[in-house]
């Protein structure tokens, strides 16, 4: 019970500066502000009643998940295997983050529907896969962080180069969005399990960089996206 | 915005968030059936937890559907039309500053901060430098959605600064600063911010809110990376200092 306490004030607390501030902003800036405040107050509502059940439910259920399969994966043997497991865990774990549905939401409705919503996150999806597969090879490799971070970045900076420019911010927002409420706790369980089983003096160094890596591979892949379709 | 909306179109994304869901769940059932085998007590531990998020995405997602996204819109497309349009620029470095300084996420990445350099970073030091890193990155993209400018042109400094400040940070420093990228994107800031830049990008003459709208998520993962990269430099001189 404590558990849920301490959630929903954490939540309240993250909130209601926002939503006064909004408030205050609709009094200052919108006409008729009455229907928007009421509106806004509904939403608000269950953005905070919904965020607060999705948290514990990410808690309750979705962290141990993330941590045993995490310990049990490295124990397959298989290189070949838990990279592949890795990248679907990467697919499966995205199309459920609220932060990439709400970008996607958006980028389908200021498109008018062009860049689908499915589209979009699919994309994201499989970048994310790519993401956390370059990040285990890493540390099974033992190469530096800062050398993938320089290298990652390196190429998504020539790409931009040949991506259509509407899409240019919306691939680097989709790298901003991966790193949710949702992917940010499973991935870090899953990057703990993996150090735990496969240890090492660098154990907790390692156990790092998954987050980092994860907001490189969606860039990427929504660019190719933009090369492909733009 | 006429009539007040509150459940209508929950049950399609409802549907549409089951389906999201799936993927996981076929693989907590494949794991556990082939690998895993935990103990009953632990199975509906873990399938409570999935419905639960089930229920908690779908009021989220309608709550920002039917409240954030039109009023963010609302309020950016009146912001548009102003004649002192830079007024969205201070307007924009508080939102930031306001929505880093109250995130959890924000907190703990300051904690593990000041627990890594062993108290030299304090706390509130870190919070503060993040929440104006923020603050700084939410009035740049206002001030690119008033003039239009590529969004390239200050990711790419920025980045290269970052790339430049690995040099001088330690491996721990590096890690936690690229991780915390993501920490002050939370799901509050970004939805409402977001469509706030949006609607004034569409309701500003000569400004595709495709190009101009978005950006802003990218720049405000930047803030975080660059804040604790150079707090951790300090920390790396003062270490330096003492050998």
């Amino acid at each position: 019970m404590n558990h849920i306490k301490e959630a929903a004030w954490e939540i309240f607390q993250a909130v209601l500066p926002i939503v006064v501030l909004v408030i205050i902003l609709i009094l200052i800036f919108v006409p008729a502000p009455m229907p928007v405040i009421a509106q806004f107050m509904i939403g608000s509502l269950m953005v905070m009643f919904g965020l607060g059940t999705f948290l514990l439910g990410v808690k309750v259920g979705l962290l141990p998940l993330g941590e045993s399969i995490g310990a049990e994966l490295p124990q397959w043997g298989s290189m070949v295997w838990i990279l592949v497991f890795v990248s679907i865990l990467g697919l499966a774990v995205t199309v459920a983050e609220p932060d990439v549905r709400v970008l996607a939401a958006a980028v389908d409705k200021v498109s008018d529907g062009d860049i689908s919503k499915d589209l979009l996150i699919t994309a994201v999806a499989v970048g994310v896969g790519m993401s956390l597969v370059v990040a285990v090879a890493r540390i099974v490799v033992n190469i530096p962080l800062s050398y993938i971070l320089i290298g990652g970045y390196s190429a998504v900076f020539v790409l931009s180069y040949f991506v259509p420019p509407h899409f240019i911010p919306i691939s680097f927002d989709s790298g901003g969005v991966t790193t949710g409420p949702m992917t940010a706790p499973f991935i870090l369980a899953l990057g703990v399990g993996f150090a735990s089983v496969l240890g090492g003096k660098n154990s907790l160094e390692n156990s790092f960089g998954y987050v980092a890596l994860a907001s490189i591979g969606p860039v990427l892949a929504v660019m190719l996206l933009g090369v492909i379709f733009g | 915005m006429e009539e007040i909306i509150i459940l209508e179109g929950l049950s399609k994304i409802f549907t549409e968030m089951s389906l999201a869901l799936l993927p996981l769940l076929g693989i907590f059932i494949v794991f556990q059936l082939f690998f895993l085998k935990l103990p009953r007590e632990t199975v509906v531990k873990i399938l409570t937890g999935m419905a639960l998020s089930l229920i908690g995405l779908s009021l989220f997602l309608q709550g920002v559907k039917t409240g954030f996204f039109p009023t963010g819109m609302v309020i950016g497309e009146h912001m548009g039309k102003l004649s002192a349009l830079w007024i969205i620029i201070p307007i924009g470095f508080i939102l930031g500053f306001v929505a880093t300084i109250a995130e959890p996420a924000v907190r703990i990445l300051s904690y593990e901060v000041s627990k890594v350099s062993s108290g030299y970073i304090k706390e509130n030091v870190m919070m503060y430098t993040l929440s104006l890193g923020v603050a700084v990155a939410v009035s740049v993209a206002m001030v690119r959605v008033i003039f239009g400018f590529p969004l390239i042109y200050v990711l790419l400094p920025g980045y290269i600064l970052a790339l430049i400040l690995i040099r001088f940070s330690s491996a721990k420093f590096i890690a936690i600063a690229f991780d915390s990228g993501g920490v002050a994107t939370g799901p509050m800031a970004v939805t409402f911010v977001m469509t706030l830049v949006i609607g004034v990008a569409s309701s500003l003459e000569g400004r595709d809110p495709l190009l101009d709208g978005f950006g802003m998520i990218a720049l405000v993962a930047l803030a975080p990376i660059l804040a604790v990269l150079v707090l951790g430099m300090l920390y790396g001189d003062k270490n330096r200092g003492e050998e």
